[in-house]
């Protein structure tokens, strides 16, 4: 299957071969942030991101790499690491959005406290979850409503653009000292 | 029976570890310590994050604690050594899982108090379930390297004395009463509390930069 929302670059490309640019696009952005620590929830979408951190090559000496089992738990040991100086990044998917928006609201925003998440888009052509559009398709609005910003990465912008977008985003959030998302769709759109 | 006022035991961690970072639990916890010890620069003071106090306190205790330290032991740790959060039972019940991640990852500089007087005091004094939760069974079943529960204040000396300077994780569950020192309510900028605690604890270690 080609992937139809695909970028210049990524024409004629099969859905797993956009897959597979893109999930190398993200980590190249992230291991350019170079943080050490790295916290994930479970994404069939970003597998291949997951695993380079959870058991390929970015399990590296110096960085920790760590489930969390809520996004919101997860937002607060943020909090916590950036207090003690840490770079953390967070990695999960839009539908725990709706998980973490009281601890966002009530810790890192009203805190100033920065922080990065990398965030996978579901939902939209490509899904298979028929239960996942219905949170996913708001995601942006849910984050505008909580007045979080957010940088999208998709089939508008070049996947050779991408690692330099999520390092400028990292960047934005200790500039802003706020909360900053990166919606990232792997799935071809 | 508990015989130990929340204000109480406020005062006698604050006493036992006067220089160490503390995370302080929402509602009565922070208002009795700002009553009892003071603004601190040493204290992180949650206004709203119900169910986060320790999950904070675990970021913090992770980030003092640079990836591949671990096994070095507390002796080899740079100051300001133990990471104390301070939260109270109904909180804690809100965000239970991080009992779990706490006990994965194992930061040996993390001491966890849960004052439990089995209600939402600040709230009017609903009850939550922690009468029927054995906390100290489920931090040991989550791997923690040590828990306790005290009722008395001979129990809590002892505890606290034990709890700064064994290995963590480690959790006092310490049963309290109801009473409540009238405290006013705290209405700091949390931009102001985050910047104030970071400073304190960037002074405590020069060496690192946040």
């Amino acid at each position: 299957m080609t992937g139809a929302g695909a970028t210049a670059e990524e024409a004629g490309e099969t859905d797993q071969q956009v897959l597979q640019r893109r999930s190398a696009a993200i980590i190249a952005g992230i291991e350019a942030i170079d943080p050490d620590h790295v916290l994930h929830l479970a994404s069939s979408t970003l597998k291949i991101v997951l695993s380079h951190f959870i058991d390929g090559p970015g399990a590296r000496p110096g960085r920790r790499v760590f489930a969390m089992p809520r996004e919101e738990e997860g937002v607060s040991i943020a909090a916590g690491l950036e207090l003690a100086g840490a770079r953390p990044v967070l990695i999960f998917q839009d539908n725990g959005i709706g998980n973490l928006l009281t601890a966002l609201l009530t810790l890192s925003q009203a805190y100033h406290l920065p922080l990065l998440a990398v965030v996978s888009r579901r939902g939209g052509l490509g899904e298979y979850n028929s239960m996942i559009h219905t949170i996913s398709e708001r995601a942006e609005a849910l984050l505008d409503a909580a007045g979080v910003r957010w940088f999208q990465l998709d089939a508008r912008t070049p996947v050779g653009r991408w690692a330099a977008e999520i390092e400028r985003a990292w960047a934005f959030s200790r500039a802003t000292h706020r909360p900053v998302f990166v919606l990232v769709n792997l799935m071809g759109s | 029976m508990a015989d130990l006022d929340r204000a109480d035991v406020l005062r006698l961690i604050d006493a036992a570890a006067p220089d160490s970072p503390v995370v302080l639990g929402l509602g009565g916890i922070a208002r009795e310590m700002l009553a009892v010890a003071g603004r601190k620069g040493n204290h992180f003071i949650s206004l709203d994050a119900m169910g986060q106090t320790v999950s904070v306190a675990l970021g913090i205790a992770l980030g003092l604690e640079p990836p591949g330290l671990e096994p070095l032991g507390l002796e080899h740790r740079a100051a300001p050594g133990k990471v104390i959060a301070i939260e109270g039972d109904g909180s804690l019940l809100m965000g239970l899982s991080v009992l779990s991640t706490v006990g994965h990852l194992k930061p040996a500089n993390l001491v966890v108090y849960i004052l439990d007087n089995g209600v939402y005091l600040a709230t009017g004094g609903q009850p939550t379930a922690s009468a029927d939760i054995d906390l100290v069974t489920v931090a040991t079943a989550c791997s923690w390297r040590g828990a306790r529960e005290v009722r008395t204040a001979d129990e809590l000396a002892a505890a606290t004395a034990w709890s700064l300077t064994t290995e963590g994780p480690v959790l006092v569950r310490v049963r309290t009463t109801t009473a409540q020192l009238p405290a006013d309510y705290f209405l700091e900028d949390p931009a102001i509390l985050a910047e104030d605690f970071r400073r304190w604890l960037r002074a405590q270690s020069p060496q690192k930069e946040p």
